[in-house]
């Protein structure tokens, strides 16, 4: 009975929080073209080009980061047009070997075309410290609508300590989608990927396991442009409010409570140069799929990251790196009654590595490179020949972005990414040779986002 | 799969939501470029500068020239320039045109008013040839070239008057991009192009070297 309440104070606290998240942006929604009598550049695009914020999209430049935490209200731009945009991203795949049965539901074994993703984005400044980023997006492989990465932000500037510093709050639904740098799960490369081509089956928890299946609050702390600060914590949305977002799964784990975030990261810019350097993680307590009665699973995910980048008008380099580290506690999992894991405890480490060069912010090259190794574990990871889900993949990219400095003139806010990428797996979970290889993909896609 | 209509109903009716509530929007100011700006607000609008041009406008990349204890007058025609895309150099198209077309008369003068005030940058000595070199050009011109002393204009410390600019610790490679933008009619000056089409590269290296360890 007290399990029971408290699962419902869970699911009502839960419903809460959404209806809130929902509330503080109709309420914004409604509220702002009242301030926009006195503010034009409500509803209005920045009125400058992507480059000004990307280096290559979506990475951010530094001017890029500091939209970002600063609540996404840099003002600016003629347009009487609301903060929306589309992005739409269309693209062929080709796997080493044909998948049997179809790459998915509706698809052939290979050799695909797809419509992968139509999202629809409200995006930019609703009040003078106020603004949103938020995502609805039609999956073109899955065949369905849901909610996608959102990250609601106040910010203000005050000084501390004789310092500039900005001072924030995010309201998200994933995990290090509130994150400015590249190197963080949500935001870091392969920016895109084949929802057809085959993936390593381990991740660790940050790495989108809970994407869009929670709502977290985190406040943050950009000092002297130096040192950055940011705590927080996500829950669980309640399966009723997943099912409402189009994310529901019954294999969907559940947080117990709250589970912490924490990021650090300090910046040091000279001349062309932009150095950082941080960590940042996420402890939580786990339900595997949502199962009650059998206490949790704890998961520890620690993780260390590095980035790089020289911005000039013609050359552009960014280099970036993160190793994750997950303990994971699997009272729950490796409970003989509900036999999910073959432990009580199983460690995962996941590291990435990628170097960008870009020239006139039109013409990329990306290298890339992933490693995935943890401790065996025969339920886990029932394909892997050794029980260990390790995996390493290399990712090659090349990229042309035409409208990087403007758009035609009939929609200057047009920008388009076309791009190939081929992914190499010396290993793929577990396996290597033939077994390894056969999952190689080959990604050619059109992004537009308008 | 069901839910699905619901919620991308919801998430039209909220996406169309501010064009509605925006078409209804009918009070305009008479002339925008003359809205008046309290210091709070020329305060927040220099803070969206600072996030390019640094704070106090000391910027650290090259990509933006520093503001600091730059004239005051200059600033505000620049900007006006920007405002009304007169001045099209390519950062122009990239940064400054959206930033400052709203800008009013006023918020100009309250951001020229506020860099103007602030200090400038020490100047970084650069290679003491081409600084040398380049120092002879500011001094005395190119007179075979018909290429006047720049310090005819720009002032003995290259610190700048009224409309004309400080160039003294300025970025070097900000100093040469405006260089070859008016030698290109990328920024359009009638005066600066005509003093800059004779300069070569290496020229062009020089003045700048000189003016950005001053």
């Amino acid at each position: 009975m007290g399990d029971r309440a408290n699962g419902l104070g869970t699911t009502l606290s839960a419903i809460g929080l959404v209806i809130g998240v929902f509330a503080v942006a109709a309420g914004v929604l409604l509220l702002a073209p009242r301030r926009a009598q006195a503010l034009p550049s409500y509803a209005r695009q920045t009125g400058q080009q992507c480059a000004a914020c990307h280096n290559g999209f979506p990475e951010l430049t530094p001017y890029g980061r500091l939209f970002k935490l600063n609540g996404y209200t840099f003002g600016g731009g003629t347009s009487d047009l609301p903060p929306i945009a589309v992005m739409n991203f269309d693209s062929f795949n080709h796997t080493q070997a044909n998948q049997p049965g179809g790459a998915a539901q509706h698809f052939g074994p290979n050799n695909n075309l797809a419509a992968d993703q139509t999202s629809l984005f409200y995006g930019g400044a609703i009040t003078d410290h106020l603004g949103a980023f938020a995502q609805v997006t039609y999956d073109g492989v899955g065949r369905s609508f849901a909610w996608d990465n959102t990250d609601i932000r106040y910010a203000r500037t005050v000084n501390l300590a004789g310092a500039e510093t900005v001072l924030g709050v995010s309201l998200n639904n994933n995990p290090t989608v509130q994150d400015v740098w590249n190197t963080t799960p949500a935001w870091s490369f392969p920016f895109v990927s084949s929802a057809l081509a085959p993936t390593p089956a381990a991740a660790t928890m940050i790495e989108g396991g809970f994407a869009q299946q929670v709502a977290g609050l985190t406040t943050y702390a950009y000092w002297n442009r130096l040192i950055y600060l940011e705590v927080g914590g996500y829950r669980t949305l309640a399966p009723g409010v997943q099912r409402a977002f189009g994310v529901f799964s019954s294999g969907n784990n559940g947080i117990d409570g709250v589970a912490p975030y924490w990021r650090a990261a300090i910046q040091h810019d000279w001349d062309r140069n932009s150095l950082e350097a941080g960590v940042f993680g996420m402890t939580a307590n786990v339900q595997p799929q949502r199962l009650a009665g059998f206490g949790t699973d704890h998961l520890t995910d620690v993780g260390f990251d590095t980035q790089y980048q020289y911005l000039a008008d013609r050359h552009s380099v960014s280099l970036q790196a993160s190793a994750i580290f997950e303990n994971q506690s699997l009272s729950a999992s490796g409970n003989p009654a509900v036999g999910f894991a073959s432990n009580t405890h199983d460690t995962l480490r996941s590291l990435h590595v990628k170097a960008t060069y870009f020239y006139d912010q039109t013409y990329g090259v990306t290298l890339g490179a992933f490693r995935l190794e943890g401790s065996p574990d025969a339920t886990l990871y029932p394909d892997s020949p050794s029980g260990r889900p390790n995996s390493t993949g290399v990712i090659s990219e090349l990229d042309y972005i035409p409208f990087n400095h403007g758009g035609p003139a009939f929609w200057p806010w047009l920008n388009v990414k076309l791009g190939v990428q081929y992914t190499f797996y010396p290993q793929f979970d577990g396996a290597t040779g033939s077994a390894a290889s056969n999952n190689n993909t080959l990604y050619a896609f059109a992004w537009f986002a308008f | 799969m069901i839910i699905a209509i619901p919620l991308l109903r919801n998430a039209l009716a909220i996406a169309t939501l501010p064009l509605l509530l925006t078409a209804c929007e009918t009070e305009k100011t008479a002339d925008p470029t003359q809205a008046p700006a309290t210091p709070a607000q020329v305060e927040g609008t220099i803070h969206v500068c600072s996030s390019c041009h640094g704070l106090e406008g000391k910027s650290i990349s090259p990509t933006f020239p520093r503001l600091a204890g730059q004239q005051e007058a200059y600033i505000e025609v620049q900007l006006k320039a920007f405002r009304d895309k007169t001045r099209a150099d390519p950062h122009a198209h990239t940064y400054m045109w959206g930033m400052a077309a709203h800008l009013s008369d006023p918020m100009i003068a309250g951001i020229a008013a506020y860099y103007s005030a602030q200090s400038p940058v020490a100047g970084a000595p650069g290679d003491p040839v081409e600084m040398a070199a380049g120092q002879k050009i500011f001094v005395e011109g190119l007179p075979t070239r018909d290429v006047p002393a720049c310090n005819a204009c720009h002032g003995e410390h290259a610190e700048g008057m009224e409309t004309i600019p400080r160039l003294a610790g300025q970025h070097r490679e900000y100093l040469a991009a405006q260089l070859v933008n008016f030698a290109s009619n990328a920024r359009a000056n009638e005066v600066m192009h005509a003093n800059s089409t004779p300069l070569t590269p290496a020229e062009i290296r020089q003045i700048s070297a000189y003016l950005a360890a001053q």
